[in-house]
C-alpha cells in the first residue's frame, strides 16, 4: 500500500489552549502501535482540504497521541472546525527526533510561541524517564498569557525536579511572572553545560543559541527543530530543503552548526 | 495518452499549447516548439491551464431558479424557456429592452452566432461585451487614426525595436511572452522606458523610468512630443507621405512643455526630455500599452496620443515599430472581430451602412440603429428599460465598475439567462443558467492580440450534459425562426469567412500549429504579419490634437487617496480559473491593498493588517500590503478576489467617445479595520 | 545485440503494441511529443521538448480516491498499466537513474516504482545532438551509459540493438523473425556514428561542469532574481526535477491528487505564518542550481543535470542558463 495512504484517527478529546489553539488527542482506528520519538512529527489529514505537518506533542511514554493544532491556514482551520468523533488522516512519525542516545545527561530547553508544542513531547519524556537525565531546564517564552500553552503542565515538571521559567513579551494584571526574553530565564537558572533542544521564531533561536554559547554549550550540542514547508514527509517532494538536507529526514532537528546560515 | 494540440485560454499572448490527455481526463499541459510566437514557452498560467477543466465544481446540467434556489432541469425546458422569455420581451417591449454579453473568453464561432442571434434572432443591435472595459478605447482610437483598430505588428517584431515606450503595462505579470520580447530586444541593446505609477518589474528593469499620476498620460506624452519637435526628432517625410492632419497637433503641443507637464503628471521635466530622446531617435521604436492607458475618461483620447506618437516619428509599418495593444483575454480581439459589438458587425462593417450586406446573407429584416454598450445596458436595466439579458461566460458582478449598481440592474430584469463553465457571482442572480463547455471540450478558433487566428481543438468531453457553446446558440437560434444548421465549428468559420474581409481566406484546414494573421483576405493570401506597411486602408493615417482632461473623480480631504485596480501573474480576471487551480491559488492565496509606507504610517497601518478600503460607491475588507512599488498617494488592489471585490469601489465614469469606466481612477480612503 | 532492419521497427512496434500500450515520439500538428502510438508515423529526429519522465512521475496524478461512509473513510488506489516507452534519450535515461535513486530512497516511492517496474524501455543514441546538446561534456551520453531493456544506435539500413536487461532478451526471443545477426562492420558503424555525434556537439565552455560549477559561483543572483519571469519552465522541461505538491478535489469523497511543482515560485517554500526560508527569486534559482549541481550529488551520488540544454530552449526572460550572465 501506498505511502501516501494515511491511516485514520478518531478525534477523542479537544482541550482549548488558547483562542487559536486546540491541543487534541487522537485514536488510531486500526488499533496498530504508533511508536514514536520525542521531536517527530505526523502529516495530517483533513480529506477534502489537504495535509499538513504538525509536531507530536505528546510523549511516547504516555497513552495518548497528542497534537497541538494552532490556526495559521487552510488546513489547520479544517481542523479546528472539527468535532470530538471526527475522523483525521494520520500518517507518520516522521523526522529524526531529538537525538536522545547523542545528548548530554543535562539538557536545556528553550521554546518560543507555538514552537513550544515541539518541546513538551521532550519535556514530559524526561518526566517519565527522570533518572536518566541530570540537570533539566525548560524556558518557556509566549506573546502574552493567553498565548501559554500546557499551563496546568508546570507544577508537575517543577515536581519532577526540572527548573521552569515562563516568561510573556506583555504582561497584563494578572500576570505576576516574568515579562521579557527568552534569554533572560536562561540567565536565572543554575543548570551548567548540557545539551539544549531550541524550538520557535528564528530571531529566538538565534539569541538563546547564542546566550547558551556564552554559557559553554557546544554549538554541535544545541539542537533546533526547524519548521519548513511540507507535503510528502519522506524526501521526496523537495518543499522542505534546507540546503542539502530535508527537514523531513535529516530534520527536523538539526544541531545548531548546520542550520546557523539559514536562521 | 494522448497530446492535442491547441491554444491557451488565458491572455491575449495566444501562446500554442498541447494538452495531455490520459484515460478522457486532461493530466498536463506543455508548449508547442512549433508555435511562431511561444517558440515552445509559457507563463506559469499557460503550463497550468488545464487543471481548472475537470474541477469538482463545473457545471454540468441545466439549472432553473425555483424561488431562490436553483434546481436540475432539461436542456429542452432550459432553451425552450429561454427562447420563451426573451421572444415574450421582445414581443412586448421591442427588440431594444433585450440585450446579449458575448464571451471574450468563448470562440470565434461563438461569438459571431452569438452577434447573430441578438441582430436575426432578437432583433436587436444591444450587443456588447468586456473590449468595453478594457481595448474599446483601442478600437475607436486606432479605427480613426490608422483605420485599425489591431496591434500593427506580429509581437515578435519587438525583439528587432531598438527603443521600447512600455505605457500602463505590467507586462511580466499581464503578457509574459511579450515581455520576453522586450527582454530580448534589450538584450541586443535596445532602449526601455517604461511609464507606470507603480513600479513594476518591468519598471525596474527599465533604462528610464517614468511615474506619472495617474490620468495623467496625455499631458507627458503630449510633452514628448513637443521636445521631439523642438529638437527636429520627427519623421517629417513620413508624416508628410502618408499622414494628415498633423498641424493641429503641432499646434497644440506647442504649449506642452516638459516642465507644464510635470506640473500635471509629476513626471520631472528632463526625464521626459530624456525619454523623448531615446524614442524620437530611435532606428525603431515600438510602443506598447494596456489598460493605464485604456481604462480612463480620457481612454480614447490617451491612444490617439499614443497613435500621434508613432505617426510623428514614423514608426509604423516596418519590423520592430509599431503599436501594441496588448488585449487582455485570449479572445477578446476575435469578440471585436467577430462584431460583438453595438454598432458593428463583423469585419467592423458598421451597422449603419453594412446592414443591407448581411440582411442579404442572414435572410432577414435587421435593426438598423445602432445598440447600446454594455454599461448603457446596466444603466437601462437599473432604470427597468432593458428587461431581459443573456450573459455568456462573463462575470459582470465582478468586472464591471460599482458592484452595487450592477446588482440591481440583473436583478431588475424580468428575465436574466447565463451560460458559463462555473457558478459565479453573476449566475447566482440568473433565471436560467446553462452549463458550458470549457476550451479542451470544443473545436473553435481564438485570435490573438496580434491578430492570429488559431485553433482549439477538443480533448476531452465536458462533463455532464455541458455544451459547447456555438450548439446551445444554434440550438436558440432555431428556436428564435433563424436558421443554423451548423455541422461543425469549422461550417460556422466558412459562414464567418464570407462575411469579414479580413478573415476571407481562414479555413480550419489551414491553421495547423501556427494559424494565420488576419487580414487574410483570400484562401491562397498567406496572412498579413506588418499591418500599414505600405499604405493605411484609410489613405492617410490620422492625427488628432488631444488636451489633458483631469480624471472625473477627484481625490479630496474625505477621499484623499487614487485607487487604481489591477491583476497579478497568478490571477486572471475574476479568478473563476485560476482560484480552482492550486499552484496558482497558492502564490496568492488572499487579497492585498498595496499602500505606500508614508500613507500607511501616519494611519498606522502595517504590513498583513486587516483594512477596509473605502470609495462612495461601497467598502472592502483586505489586507494591506505596504511597499514602496506603489506611489505615495495611491493604492493598488487587484480584481480577482470575491472576497474583497474591487469593483465594489469602482465607478461608472465613462469615456464618452468609448463608454469603457474609468477604473484607474477613483476616490478612496483606507483605515485599519 | 541484433541487427533490426529498418522496415522492421514498425511491424515489431505493433506486434508489441498489443500486448501493451507504446508510447513513442509521434508528430501532433507537426510538434514531436512522446504520446501513445497507434501506428503513425515516428519523428524520431529531434528529442521532444518535453521528457518521457512524465510517464513515471505524471504532472497530475490520483495517488488515491478517498471514500466517505458514515464518517469514516476508505481508499482506492489505481492501477497500473504495462507500457512500452519507444525512443528516449541517453540523457532523459540517465535523468531516470537520477530519479531512481531519489524516489527510491526509504521509503520507496510506490507509485513512482510500479510505472518504472511495468514499463519497458526501448533508447535511442543520438546520432545528431540539438543545439542545446552538453550530455558528453558532463560525462555522458550521446549513448546510454545506464542498463536499458533495449537500446538502438541508427546505423546504414536499420538498427543496432543491445540488449541489458531480461526483458529486453525476451522481445528479442519473441520476435526473432524482425532481427538479424550482429557483423563486426555494425559496431564499427555505431563508434563512427556515436564518435561523430560526440565531435558535434557545442564545445563552448560554459557547457561543461567546471563551466557551470564557476557560474554558479560567480553568478550575481539578485540580477538574474529581477529578470525572472516566474514561469516554472525551466523546472518543468527538466528531466531530473520532480518537485510536487499534493492536494485534494473533492468532499466529501474525491482524490488526493499529486501534481508537479516548481520550487522557483514563491509558494513553494513559504510557510503557514508567511514567512520564507528563499525569499527572493535570486535565492530560489540559486537553490535550484545548487541543488542540481551539489545537493543532488551529495544525495544520490549522480549529477542532477543531464546536459540535455532544454532550460536554455524555454526560459522566458532570455537568460544564458549555462553562463548565468546578466545581459542588461
Amino acid at each position: 500500500m501506498s505511502e501516501y495512504i494515511p491511516r485514520l484517527a478518531e478525534i477523542v478529546d479537544i482541550d482549548i489552549e488558547s483562542s487559536n489553539t486546540y491541543l487534541i488527542s487522537l485514536k488510531l482506528l486500526d488499533d496498530v502501535d504508533f511508536g514514536y520519538k520525542p521531536g517527530q512529527f505526523v502529516m495530517v489529514s483533513v480529506f477534502g482540504l489537504g495535509e499538513c505537518p504538525i509536531s507530536i506533542t505528546s510523549s511516547p511514554t504516555r497513552k495518548t497521541l497528542q497534537l497541538c493544532i494552532r490556526r495559521a491556514g487552510k488546513i489547520t482551520n479544517g481542523i479546528m472546525d472539527c468535532r470530538v468523533g471526527d475522523v483525521l488522516g494520520i500518517r507518520g512519525p516522521y523526522g529524526n527526533g531529538f537525538p536522545l542516545q547523542s545528548m548530554k545527561k543535562n539538557i536545556m530547553i528553550a521554546g518560543g510561541g507555538s514552537g513550544f508544542a515541539t518541546l513538551r513531547s521532550l519535556v514530559n519524556y524526561i518526566v517519565d524517564r527522570r533518572s536518566a537525565f541530570g540537570e533539566v531546564a525548560v524556558a518557556y517564552g509566549a506573546r502574552t498569557r493567553q498565548d501559554l500553552y500546557f499551563m496546568q503542565e508546570y507544577k508537575s515538571w517543577q515536581q519532577a525536579g526540572i527548573e521552569v521559567g515562563i516568561t510573556v513579551d506583555i504582561g497584563d494584571e494578572s500576570w505576576k511572572g516574568n515579562v521579557g526574553l527568552v534569554t533572560a530565564l536562561i540567565d536565572k537558572f543554575r543548570m551548567s553545560v548540557g545539551s539544549a533542544a531550541i524550538c520557535g521564531p528564528p530571531v529566538m533561536i538565534n539569541a538563546v543559541a547564542k546566550k547558551l554559547m556564552d554559557k559553554g554549550f557546544d554549538h554541535s550540542d544545541i539542537y533546533v527543530s526547524m519548521e519548513r514547508h511540507m507535503k510528502c514527509g519522506v524526501g521526496k517532494c523537495e518543499h522542505c530543503m534546507i540546503g542539502p538536507y530535508h527537514a523531513c529526514q535529516d530534520g527536523p532537528v538539526f544541531s545548531y552548526d548546520k542550520v546557523k546560515s539559514v536562521l | 495518452m494522448e497530446k492535442v494540440h491547441t491554444t491557451c485560454i488565458y491572455c491575449g499572448c495566444g501562446c500554442g499549447l498541447l494538452l495531455h490527455v490520459e484515460d478522457g481526463r486532461v493530466v498536463g499541459a506543455s508548449p508547442s516548439p512549433l508555435h511562431p510566437m511561444s517558440l515552445g514557452r509559457l507563463c506559469i498560467k499557460g503550463w497550468l491551464a488545464g487543471e481548472f477543466v475537470d474541477h469538482p465544481d463545473r457545471l454540468r446540467y441545466p439549472l432553473i431558479r425555483r424561488g431562490d434556489r436553483f434546481s436540475r432541469t432539461t436542456w429542452e425546458e432550459a432553451l425552450s424557456l429561454t427562447a420563451a422569455s426573451l421572444r415574450a420581451i421582445a414581443q412586448e417591449a421591442g427588440g431594444d429592452a433585450l440585450g446579449v454579453l458575448t464571451s471574450a473568453k468563448g470562440t470565434n464561432e461563438e461569438n459571431y452566432l452569438l452577434m447573430k442571434l441578438a441582430r436575426a434572432g432578437l432583433k436587436t443591435n444591444n450587443v456588447d461585451h468586456v473590449a468595453r472595459l478594457c481595448h474599446a478605447p483601442t478600437v475607436a482610437g486606432l479605427s480613426y487614426a490608422f483605420g485599425s483598430g489591431a496591434m500593427t505588428n506580429p509581437i515578435a517584431s519587438l525583439a528587432q525595436a531598438t527603443a521600447i515606450l512600455v505605457v500602463g503595462s505590467n507586462t511580466t505579470e499581464q503578457h509574459p511572452l511579450v515581455a520576453s520580447y522586450i527582454l530580448e530586444a534589450g538584450g541586443k541593446g535596445a532602449r526601455l522606458v517604461v511609464a507606470d505609477p507603480r513600479k513594476t518589474q518591468l519598471a525596474d528593469l527599465a533604462d528610464l523610468r517614468l511615474a506619472p499620476r495617474p490620468g495623467t498620460d496625455i499631458a507627458w506624452i503630449n510633452a514628448l512630443l513637443n521636445v521631439m519637435i523642438q529638437e527636429n526628432l520627427i519623421d517629417q517625410e513620413f508624416i508628410d507621405d502618408r499622414t494628415e492632419g498633423f498641424d493641429a497637433v503641432r499646434q497644440t503641443v506647442l504649449g506642452c512643455t516638459p516642465e507644464a507637464a510635470e506640473r500635471i503628471s509629476g513626471i520631472p521635466a528632463q526625464d521626459l526630455a530624456e525619454a523623448a530622446r531615446i524614442f524620437g531617435s530611435a532606428e525603431r521604436g515600438a510602443v506598447v500599452y494596456a489598460m493605464g492607458i485604456t481604462q480612463h475618461t480620457t481612454g480614447t483620447d490617451n491612444v490617439q496620443a499614443l497613435a500621434n506618437l508613432v505617426l510623428a516619428t514614423g514608426n509604423i509599418g516596418r519590423e520592430g515599430t509599431g503599436l501594441y495593444p496588448l488585449r487582455g483575454h485570449q479572445n477578446v480581439q476575435g469578440a471585436c472581430d467577430m462584431g460583438a459589438l453595438p454598432d458593428l458587425y463583423c469585419g467592423y462593417q458598421k451597422v449603419a451602412q453594412a446592414r443591407q450586406k448581411f440582411e442579404q446573407a442572414w435572410q432577414t429584416k435587421l435593426p438598423d440603429e445602432p445598440g447600446l454598450t454594455a454599461l448603457e445596458m446596466m444603466a437601462l436595466a437599473e432604470d427597468g428599460r432593458l428587461k431581459g439579458l443573456l450573459i455568456v461566460g462573463e462575470n459582470p458582478m465582478m468586472s464591471y465598475p460599482d458592484s452595487s449598481r450592477i446588482k440591481k440592474a440583473l436583478e431588475a430584469l424580468e428575465f436574466l439567462a447565463v451560460c458559463d463553465i462555473f457558478p459565479t457571482e453573476t449566475s447566482e442572480l440568473a433565471d436560467v443558467v446553462l452549463p458550458a463547455a470549457s476550451f479542451a471540450e470544443k473545436e473553435g478558433t481564438f485570435t490573438s492580440t496580434e491578430r492570429r487566428v488559431q485553433r482549439i481543438r477538443r480533448a476531452v468531453k465536458a462533463p455532464g450534459e455541458a455544451r459547447a457553446e456555438w450548439e446551445i446558440i444554434s440550438d436558440l437560434l432555431h428556436r428564435l425562426g433563424v436558421p443554423a444548421d451548423y455541422a461543425s465549428a469549422a461550417e460556422i468559420m466558412e459562414e464567418i469567412a464570407s462575411l469579414t474581409p479580413q478573415y476571407g481566406g481562414v479555413r480550419y484546414d489551414r491553421l495547423g500549429a501556427c494559424g494565420l494573421q488576419w487580414p487574410c483576405p483570400s484562401r491562397d493570401h498567406p496572412g498579413t504579419g506588418i499591418l500599414h506597411a505600405e499604405k493605411f486602408s484609410i489613405g492617410r493615417a490620422r492625427f488628432r490634437a488631444v488636451q489633458h482632461r483631469e480624471p472625473v473623480e477627484a481625490v479630496d480631504d474625505e477621499y484623499p487617496l487614487i485607487l487604481t485596480t489591477g491583476r497579478s501573474l497568478y490571477h486572471f480576471h475574476t479568478g473563476t480559473m485560476t482560484r480552482r487551480t492550486s499552484l496558482l491559488d497558492r502564490e496568492v492565496p488572499l487579497p492585498a491593498v498595496e499602500i505606500n509606507p508614508e500613507d500607511a504610517k501616519p494611519l498606522g497601518i502595517r504590513n498583513g493588517q486587516p483594512v477596509m478600503v473605502e470609495t462612495r460607491r461601497g467598502s472592502i475588507s483586505l489586507e494591506a500590503r505596504v511597499t514602496e512599488d506603489t506611489p505615495k498617494g495611491s493604492i493598488f488592489v487587484p480584481f480577482h478576489f470575491s472576497e474583497a471585490p474591487a469593483n465594489v469601489l469602482t465607478a461608472q465614469a465613462l469615456d464618452p467617445v468609448s463608454k469603457i469606466p474609468e477604473f484607474k481612477v477613483s476616490a478612496a480612503r483606507i483605515r485599519r479595520g | 545485440m541484433a541487427f533490426l532492419p529498418q522496415e522492421c521497427l514498425v511491424p515489431l512496434l505493433t506486434l508489441l503494441s498489443n500486448r501493451m500500450e507504446v508510447v513513442a515520439p509521434i508528430l501532433v500538428e507537426g510538434v514531436p511529443v512522446f504520446a501513445s502510438w497507434s501506428g503513425q508515423p515516428l519523428a524520431l529526429k529531434d528529442n521532444p521538448l518535453l521528457p518521457p519522465q512524465e510517464f513515471f512521475l505524471p504532472q497530475r496524478e490520483v495517488l488515491f480516491r478517498y471514500i466517505q461512509d458514515c464518517g469514516r473513510y476508505s481508499f482506492e488506489e489505481a492501477a497500473g498499466k504495462a507500457r512500452l516507452i519507444f525512443g528516449i534519450r541517453p540523457c532523459d535515461l540517465r535523468a531516470l537513474a537520477v530519479l531512481d535513486r531519489i524516489f527510491g530512497s526509504d521509503p520507496m516511492d510506490q507509485s513512482y516504482f510500479d510505472k518504472r517496474r511495468s514499463t519497458v524501455l526501448v533508447a535511442l543514441n543520438c546520432n545528431e545532438p540539438g543545439e542545446d546538446c552538453f550530455c558528453d561534456r558532463l560525462g555522458f551520453g550521446p549513448e546510454c551509459s545506464e542498463a536499458v531493456d533495449l537500446q538502438l544506435t541508427e546505423i546504414d539500413k536499420g538498427y543496432l540493438v543491445e540488449t541489458g536487461s531480461p526483458a529486453g532478451i525476451l522481445i528479442l526471443k519473441e520476435h526473432p523473425e524482425f532481427f538479424l545477426e550482429t557483423s563486426q562492420s555494425h559496431l564499427l558503424e555505431k563508434c563512427e556514428i556515436l564518435g561523430q555525434a560526440r565531435e558535434a556537439m557545442n564545445s563552448c565552455i560554459a557547457r561543461s561542469l567546471p563551466g557551470i560549477k564557476e557560474a554558479i559561483k560567480k553568478a550575481d543572483w539578485n540580477a538574474l532574481g529581477r529578470l525572472c519571469l516566474n514561469c516554472g519552465s525551466c523546472t518543468f522541461v527538466c528531466p531530473v526535477c520532480h518537485c510536487f505538491t499534493i492536494q485534494d478535489l473533492g468532499v466529501p469523497d474525491g482524490e488526493r491528487m499529486r501534481c508537479r511543482d516548481t520550487c522557483l515560485l514563491s509558494g513553494f517554500s513559504r510557510m503557514a505564518g508567511g514567512t520564507n526560508p528563499r525569499i527572493s527569486r535570486g535565492d530560489r534559482m540559486q537553490n535550484w542550481y545548487l541543488d542540481k549541481f551539489e545537493y543532488i550529488p551529495q544525495r544520490t551520488g549522480l549529477l542532477g543535470c543531464v546536459g540535455c540544454g532544454r532550460c536554455n530552449r524555454v526560459c522566458l526572460a532570455e537568460m544564458d542558463r549555462w553562463s548565468l550572465e546578466v545581459k542588461r
